[in-house]
Formats: C-alpha cells, structure tokens, sequence
C-alpha cells in the first residue's frame, strides 16, 4: 500500500520563504493527485490561507487539544498528502511535541512519511535547529532547503549534508508578481503560453524538484 | 519461593495522586512480568480497582476481617508482591495498625519485604507527615515521591526549608513523578484502562479503542520517565525479582 506523505515547511526564523515554499508545493500536489490538505500553523499572520483557502485550514498548536486536532489529522494513512506550514513562532513547540510523543515512529507504523522541509539560513538559531532536526528525524526525512533569494548561494557548511532541494532566485520583480493573492503557479503555466519565459522555467523546475523528491522517498524505503 | 513484598502507597493529604502512582506500580509490575495484587482502601468504591479491576480487591483497612485477607495470605497468595493503595488521612493509622499486629516487626526482621510510598503534596502540611511516618519505618524502604501534578516546587528555593524536611530521614529516598499532560491525564481517567493499556490503543476488554494519539505520546513519554524512577531505585530487585527485564511501553 502506497504511503501518505506529510511535509512539514518549518524554520525557526521569520521571512526565508517558509510559506512561498508551501504554496508551491501544495499547488504541484494538487495538480499532480487531485487534493491536498494544507495546514497553516501562523496563528499570529495566517498567510498561505490567504494564497489557497479552499485547500488551507488554520492550525493551533498553543493548546493541547490544537496539537490533537492537528497531528490526529495528519497522521493518517488516506492517500491525501499534507502540508504543514509551520510558523517560526510554532517551531519549538512542535518539534518538542513531536519528540514527546513519539511523531516519527507511530508515522512508520502508520504508513505516513512524514518529510521536514527545512529553510537553511546562516544564523545561530538556525544551525542549531537543524542540529536537533539531525537528531530527531529517521535519516533521509529531513531535507534542508536552499532558498537562493536567502542564503545567496551561501549553504551553510553544517547544514550542507544530507537530502537538499534548490529554489532558484527569482528577480524582485518576479518575487513581487508572485506574491499577489491571487497568483497561482499552476494557473501561470497553463495560461502563460510562451513556456520559455523565466517564471515559467522556475516553476518547472521547482516542479520537477518535488518530484524528485517524491521518488528519492519511494525509492528510500524499505 | 520469593519473599513476599508490600508495598504500601498513601499520605495523609488527600489529592496528591495516591492512586497514580498505584496505577503506575501496577503497570510497571505488569510490564516486568512480576505477579501483584492490590488493595484498594477506598471502602465502598475503590479508584485504583476502577483501572484495574481484575488485581484489585476493595478492602476497608481499619476492619480485622479485611486486615486478616491482606496480610494473612502474604505467604500463600500466588503472586508475591502486594500494592496496597492508602486512601487519604488513612497512612498514619494504618502503619500504627501493621506495627500493632507485629508486620513491622517481621518486616525488620527480615521475613517480609517492606517499602512505603510516602506521596508528597505542595504544602507543608503534607511535608510534616514525613516526620510522622518516619517513626514507623524501622525495617522498611522508605521512598518520599515527590508528585509534580501540581507544578509544586517542593520549597527547593528555600534550601532551609527544604533540607528540614527532605534530609531529616536518613534512609528515605526521593522519588520523582514528573506532571503529565492535564488532557492526557483526564483522557485515561475517562477510558478507565490502566496507563499501558491507554499507550497500546485499547479499551478495558483488550478491544481496539481509538485514543488520540497526540495523547497517547504523552502518556508513553510520561510513563517511560516514571519507570525509569522505578528503575533508578531497583524496584524489581527489591521486591525480589530479579533486574528490569527490557520491556516495551505498551505500543505494539
């Protein structure tokens, strides 16, 4: 039977395409299987909602019965990936949580495959959240983002090994037209009829990253 | 044949989790394979056998016929290890009543294995008893359990204090019951099951229930700090069975 993924978008840090990253991933889902649940954990600046409502639900993991709504949801088996974009205010309360109550664990036993898609930036309490994430997570499920528009090409050095996935830089402009509420990348490609242009290629490219993605996951397991 | 060991849980304070810690002695026993009874002196309606109903008899301590059914099967009872959970106000007068029909005595001489859980509430009412349940244990283990359900500070900020209470008994041992999660705590209290059985997702009968795992984590991650306490004091050894067998949490 085939596995469910989960990805969870996570850095403890505020502004490195944490949410940009979950609204392309949740858009390629939704083209490539049909559905999608997306789950957004910024209680204080809900932002991928405003992007994909119809696929988004909000999440609070302050409480006890928030971390049960959510985590309950997600940790099954129903062939619908999901996305977890996690807020930088939420990130070390659901790491702990997630290590308390045995998150990676009951997901292999429950055929989930649970993916933490982290936004490497060069600052302390980024190395060192990766450094727990090392710890917590079964080899192969954390995969380290190199959002170009932030690190500038710059990885650092102790978040440089293991699984990585490239997001290109896009010119401001470009940021700028991304950005709108109303964009939608799969939308762009199929209304923007000249396929050469830049967007167009970042979009397939990043596309074609996640399904690598998907199958370096098919492949890893057992 | 092993020598039969009691273990007495009580304070005279009620509302320090008595029962709690029973219900972990239990499951603790139960995952080491070690045969244990227990007796609930919640007469007429026992907490500890709401949880586990088929190794708990109701008893009422102060009553010679319910005094005889405990301590007068020691030596012929199958399993060999005895938790008696004290109700509350009920610690002081039942240790008297054990040292009055001479088992403290055959504790101290060795015949019996003895330890007190002596639970521990935030006030310093519930911090005297310690002295007076310290008069009784002669012969016994003597473990102050320390019960974090409160978020009690146990007065650490005030060494003096402290120190005239924790470091007064020269054989007592501290203990540690961290705080578990109030949901996860009420969600086991509403399915009635033992802690293990609330981890492995199953409802009294053994039939597959359906528990919130976020909850479940919880509990599992609290039980696995309790026991490895036990672990630390060497329980099974002391009741007589040998080290702590490698075990699993409940989960299957």
């Amino acid at each position: 039977m085939h596995r469910t993924p989960i990805y969870v978008i996570c850095s403890p840090r505020p502004q490195v395409g944490r949410t940009l990253l979950a609204r392309l991933l949740s858009e390629f889902l939704l083209l490539k299987n049909g559905a999608v649940s997306a789950f957004d954990v910024n209680l204080k600046e809900p932002s991928l909602l405003d992007y994909l409502p119809k696929v988004t639900e909000t999440a609070d993991i302050d409480t006890t019965f928030g971390k049960m709504a959510l985590m309950d949801r997600v940790i099954v088996n129903d062939g619908i990936s999901k996305v977890v974009d996690l807020g930088f205010h939420a990130f070390d309360e659901f790491f702990t949580m997630t290590d308390e109550i045995g998150f990676f664990k009951e997901a292999a036993r429950r055929g989930v495959t649970p993916v933490i898609l982290f936004m490497a930036d060069s600052d302390r309490v980024s190395l060192r959240a990766h450094a727990m994430l090392r710890d917590q997570a079964p080899r192969g499920l954390l995969v380290t983002v190199d959002n170009e528009f932030v690190l500038r090409g710059e990885m650092p050095e102790a978040c440089a090994g293991g699984r990585t996935l490239r997001i290109a830089a896009l010119p401001v402009f470009l940021k700028t037209y991304i950005d709108r509420l109303n964009f939608s990348f799969t939308g762009y490609l199929r209304a923007e009829k000249d396929s050469s242009t830049e967007l167009h290629q970042w979009i397939r490219d990043n596309y074609f990253s996640f399904r690598e993605l998907e199958l370096s996951l098919i492949l890893q397991r057992p | 044949m092993a020598k039969p060991a009691v273990i007495v849980v009580g304070a005279d304070k009620g509302g320090v989790g008595k029962t709690t810690v029973s219900r972990t002695l239990l499951d603790y026993f139960s995952a080491n394979n070690v045969p244990t009874r227990a007796f609930d002196t919640e007469s007429p309606r026992g907490t500890l056998k709401r949880f586990h109903p088929d190794a708990t008899e109701i008893v009422d301590m102060t009553a010679t016929a319910d005094q005889m059914k405990i301590f007068d099967t020691l030596n012929t009872a199958a399993p060999s290890v005895t938790v008696i959970d004290v109700r509350a106000g009920l610690l002081s007068p039942s240790l008297a009543a054990l040292r009055d029909i001479g088992f403290l005595d055959a504790a101290k001489s060795g015949q019996i294995t003895f330890a007190v859980f002596h639970i521990l509430g935030p006030s310093i009412a519930s911090l005297d008893e310690i002295a007076e349940t310290a008069a009784f244990m002669d012969g016994a283990k003597y473990f102050l359990v320390k019960n974090f359900i409160n978020n009690t500070s146990f007065f650490e900020w005030d060494q003096a204090t402290y120190n005239s209470y924790f470091h007064r008994i020269k054989d007592a041992t501290e203990l540690t019951i961290p705080k578990l999660n109030e949901m996860a705590f009420e969600q086991v209290e509403v399915s009635s099951v033992p802690f293990l059985k609330f981890v492995a997702n199953k409802g009294p009968n053994d039939d597959a229930a359906n528990y919130s795992f976020v909850l479940r984590g919880y509990v599992r991650h609290w039980l696995a700090n309790v026991w490895s306490e036990y672990d630390r004091i060497k329980l099974t050894e002391i009741v007589g069975s040998g080290k702590a067998a490698a075990r699993s949490s409940g989960e299957k």
